[in-house]
């Protein structure tokens, strides 16, 4: 991979350069309170556009997979019935994106893209899709209270997936291509040739962001394994659902969730459209069958589908990585407290218990 | 669910985008002009020829600040009535006059993030997960923070399953519970009394009454373990600080409950700290705010009573005209009977009353208004006695302010543009205002909120660029306290002092006996919840809603795991309720939700209440009955 150096004056020039190509840039910004967002770049906003700062709780995967996207129409046409596709192919760039999401976007590519068949729709949306990943340094804005990519192996910095990736190292941000595309870019004269000085300046940062996470899961491979082998106690998961209050949240925030469900709505007297939404495991209706029963009627078995679906070995192989990146966003919006980390937490506290007793029986 | 899908509703195909009007029995198309000249004549002529009391305005509690200020300044500056309401009207009255009367504001005292400093929290009666999923997550999370989570109410609900305590009560037993609470504290010494002797009066006459309640007899009465309500009691009084929750929107809850729930805060002095308090839960997004507002029939913006002089005067100032001094017809009367018929023009602002059901058959109503005007994002049921529907903007369209259950004054940004035509309520009420003859000029919701500064003393330091810090104010926010106020009553000796309200010891409830050995309870139920208009137009939302529709096709009552097995009925069976006079027939939905000993009955199975009660519903009747097996 070749690296570059950039004025830390000039950074908002990479997306000026995105925009004369064409690209719908989005990028993050900054709202009121903790609040932050991704937002498509105009001529009036660019100057308040910032790379330090919380990462947005709403997740830019919505850009790959729309929180609700029209699927096709369906009209009837004397007599005759039309059905007419429609497919996103705005040719877009994420400036700013963290690791964590990166990580999210690959692995929704390896489940809409990497098996036989392939979703049509989003592999529109990606197919014009520009990366440039922001590497998390700052312990003040950039990583927060509930931020673990460090024991998903996602992050601080992106090994992969990206097309470019920034990252500050004081006056100056080094600047790593990970594609063709991205190489292409330090043409301009903007970029200046990087030295080892910097890669080594690149490199202690990096040492010294990692030490900066206050949640750490380290229990995480072990609580894939207990997972896996189904070794989670059934109370385990009802003290989990019991704190769950069903609002779906931990499922619209994360970068990795998958699932969808489809609608056709009335548009006009001879024409409807297909939708398709975000869905969530978390509400009854998402696997309420059309006879009436529920296979996962209770709350925690809804919960603990959740776990099982990011963690479970089987998934894990299938899609090459596992379905948590480590953003921390489920943990941020919980109600109930049942994040990532909060119920590995729980589950390593009740297997602990477990063995404790097991072991004094010996 | 419902935040995360308010998209949804905003992008539905479903939305009116031009007004309607009836002409021949048939609504059609209309521009904005005719709409506002027909609406603007037929209330000048019904005003003319009854007067300004045959028009009402109602509104729903989750109309904006700015949009509930000008219905009801039209309603009392323009037409000349206090027929204003909002909809949740037939409930939440109780709980704003108790707290007026007894603590001087009518609102939650303090802030949500205080609870994470409360050593004690008591929820009571509502369903937190369900109806304030954000609060209850703060809840959850103080209790694993370490604070006590006390749940009291009849209804196993979810958030009771974190409980350290959950006091499973008999409906309507809520004032004896407080009341032997209070005993307990009293009768440990455990009562604050410095903060009773410098800030409260009327505390001898409250002593006098508590010495009636006595602990084991109300343990029966409400059946909760006697050891058990101590144990609460001791918790409560012991706390360095301890919040009460409750749901000030139920109709259920008599003013007594509300008096004792107070009584139990001034008596340990769980006021004007943080971490205490007194939680008036308003369950709508906006119903806080509406009612600062003035959507009261009784009550001008900011709570003066409209019988004060003094005060409309003041008003009128801001006005140029003052508002009548004769309290309004409220909404349960404007929809029962027309408040005895005097009312003929209805104004519904995004309000759906048809479904209702607590309130019976709006339609039959509603069909003998000479005007009804709906302003509505979707045509809805109430359309088909509508004269003039104007469809208006969603959330996200317009900027807006809500005024949260934590006083909190917060400012929605105009995040999407509405579809091409359709205006802000609050700009079609200017309209229409200028229409009537007003000389109204405001060009944006900004300045509506400059004149609510000016109108409602605790939103005088609200404007627009005070309420964009942050995640806006809570009021009172002055000019001299621009960051408003976090909790009330810090300071101590300015101000009307707390009143104790001796509440008189309630009659034990209805007896159940040998022959009738369960107790019926009336009440809400979310079943109809797919009947919601704005629920009807998410996709998401109609799917998890209508669950409980699809699989009780026919209805329900509830009766509980333990005393269904008892009666050897299962789940979507058919039972006889046998009261003493009268019997009816009901599906049995069987959940540990409900207690043991209780059978409950919702409010949209009307047939079954009225074949039970026979006649007009009383909010807090409990029946003795009997459950048979229904044999087809």
């Amino acid at each position: 991979m070749k690296a570059r150096i950039l004025d830390r004056a000039d950074s908002l020039k990479i997306v000026d350069l995105l925009r004369a190509q064409g690209h719908e840039v989005i990028a993050p910004f900054r709202g009121r309170g903790r609040d932050t967002f991704f937002e498509t770049v105009t001529d009036q906003n660019r100057d308040q556009v910032q790379l330090h700062l919380p990462n947005p709780y709403y997740p830019p995967k919505r850009y790959v997979f729309p929180h609700i996207e029209r699927l096709l129409t369906v009209k009837r046409d004397n007599g005759e019935i039309r059905i007419q596709p429609s497919y996103d192919q705005r040719k877009r760039a994420i400036f700013g994106i963290r690791s964590c999401d990166v990580a999210g976007i690959y692995h929704l590519d390896r489940f809409y893209l990497g098996r036989d068949f392939k979703d049509v729709y989003y592999e529109n949306h990606r197919k014009n899709l520009f990366l440039v990943n922001f590497v998390c340094t700052d312990p003040e804005n950039d990583i927060g209270d509930e931020c673990f990519c460090v024991c998903a192996d996602t992050g601080p910095a992106a090994r992969d997936h990206f097309d470019l990736q920034l990252m500050d190292l004081g006056d100056e941000f080094m600047v790593v291509a990970g594609t063709t595309a991205g190489e292409a870019l330090f043409a301009d004269p903007i970029f200046k040739k990087a030295t080892e000085t910097h890669v080594a300046k690149r490199r202690s940062i990096l040492n010294q962001a990692r030490k900066e996470f206050k949640t750490t899961t380290s229990w995480f491979s072990a609580t894939v394994r207990y997972v896996s082998q189904g070794e989670i106690l059934e109370r385990t998961w009802e003290e989990i659902g019991n704190r769950c209050l069903e609002c779906g949240g931990c499922t619209y925030v994360c970068p990795a969730c998958t699932c969808f469900t489809v609608s056709d709505r009335q548009t006009g007297p001879n024409e409807i459209e297909r939708v398709r939404m975000w869905d969530s495991c978390g509400l009854g209706g998402f696997t309420r069958m059309a006879g009436g029963f529920n296979p996962r009627r209770a709350v925690h078995d809804r919960r603990n589908r959740r776990f099982f679906r990011k963690l479970a070995h089987y998934f894990i192989q299938r899609e090459l990585s596992m379905a948590c990146v480590g953003c921390g966003r489920c943990a941020a919006v919980c109600h109930g407290d049942i994040g990532m980390p909060s119920v590995v937490e729980m589950i390593r506290r009740a297997t602990a218990e477990v063995e404790k007793r097991e072991s004094v029986g010996h | 669910m419902r935040g995360w899908h308010v998209h949804e509703v905003a992008s539905s195909p479903d939305r009116l985008k031009t007004p309607l009007l009836r002409q021949n029995g048939q609504l059609r198309e209309a521009s904005w002009e005719e709409a506002f000249a027909y609406i603007a004549s037929r209330m000048k002529e019904i005003r003319n020829q009854y007067g300004p009391d045959a028009l009402a305005f109602l509104n729903s509690p989750r109309c904006s600040n700015e949009e509930a200020y000008l219905l009801q300044k039209f309603a009392r500056a323009v037409i000349g009535t206090n027929n204003v309401h909002h909809g949740t009207g037939v409930y939440c009255n109780n709980s704003i006059n108790v707290l007026l009367d007894m603590i001087g504001v009518p609102a939650t005292t303090n802030s949500i993030a205080e609870l994470a400093q409360s050593e004690v929290i008591v929820v009571d009666g509502v369903d937190l997960a369900k109806r304030l999923p954000t609060l209850g997550g703060s809840v959850i999370r103080a209790k694993l923070g370490g604070a006590k989570l006390i749940v009291v109410g009849t209804r196993r609900h979810r958030v009771a399953e974190s409980a350290d305590l959950f006091l499973q009560i008999k409906p309507n037993t809520e004032a004896l519970l407080y009341g032997a609470m209070a005993k307990v504290i009293v009768d440990r010494g455990l009562m604050n009394l410095p903060f009773i002797k410098e800030r409260c009066r009327d505390y001898e006459a409250f002593l006098l009454q508590i010495a009636e309640y006595d602990l084991l007899q109300v343990s029966e009465a409400c059946g909760a373990p006697a050891a058990q309500i101590e144990v609460a009691a001791l918790s409560y009084a012991r706390a360095r600080s301890a919040a009460l929750l409750y749901s000030s929107s139920m109709e259920e809850r008599t003013r007594d409950s509300i008096r004792a729930v107070v009584n139990l805060a001034l008596l340990t002095g769980n006021l004007g700290k943080a971490g205490a308090g007194i939680f008036a839960l308003t369950e709508q997004n906006n119903l806080q705010g509406v009612c600062d507002m003035g959507m009261l029939p009784d009550r001008l913006p900011g709570y003066q009573p409209v019988t004060n002089a003094k005060e409309r005067a003041a008003l009128g100032k801001v006005w140029g005209c003052q508002a009548p001094s004769e309290p309004g017809i409220g909404s349960r009367a404007v929809l029962t009977d027309r408040g005895n018929g005097r009312v003929r023009a209805l104004w519904l602002s995004r309000h759906d009353p048809t479904n209702t059901a607590s309130l019976g058959n709006v339609g039959e109503t509603l069909r003998q208004f000479e005007l009804v005007v709906v302003q509505h994002l979707f045509l809805t049921d109430i359309s088909q006695y509508a004269h003039v529907v104007l469809p208006t903007t969603a959330f996200g369209e317009e900027k807006v302010s809500f005024t949260s259950t934590e006083r909190r004054i917060q400012l929605a940004e105009k995040v999407v543009d509405p579809p091409a035509g359709l205006s802000p309520a609050w700009l079609q009420i200017t309209q229409l205002a200028r229409h009537m003859g007003a000389d109204w000029r405001y060009e944006s919701s900004r300045e509506v909120m400059d004149e609510i500064g000016e109108a409602v003393p605790i939103y005088g330091g609200a404007s627009y660029e005070n309420l964009a810090h942050d995640y806006g104010r809570q009021w009172p926010c002055t000019k001299d306290r621009p960051l408003g106020t976090k909790f009330l009553f810090s300071e101590s000796g300015n101000g009307q002092p707390f009143r104790f309200i001796a509440v008189p010891k309630p009659q034990s409830p209805m007896q159940t006996s040998r022959d009738f050995p369960l107790c019926l309870v009336f009440g809400n139920s979310l079943y109809y919840w797919n009947q919601n208009v704005l629920v009807r137009h998410s996709e998401t939302l109609k799917r998890e809603y209508r669950s409980l529709f699809l699989d009780y096709p026919e209805g329900f009552v509830e009766l509980n795991p333990e005393d269904a097995k008892e009666l050897k009925v299962r789940d979507g069976e058919k039972i006889r309720l046998c009261a003493e006079r009268a019997t009816a027939i009901a599906t049995a939905r069987v959940t540990p939700e409900i207690m043991n000993g209780t059978v409950f009955v919702p409010h949209f199975m009307r047939d079954v209440e009225l074949q039970l009660l026979g006649g007009a519903r009383n909010g807090d009747k409990l029946v003795p009955a009997r459950v048979e097996k229904e044999v087809a």
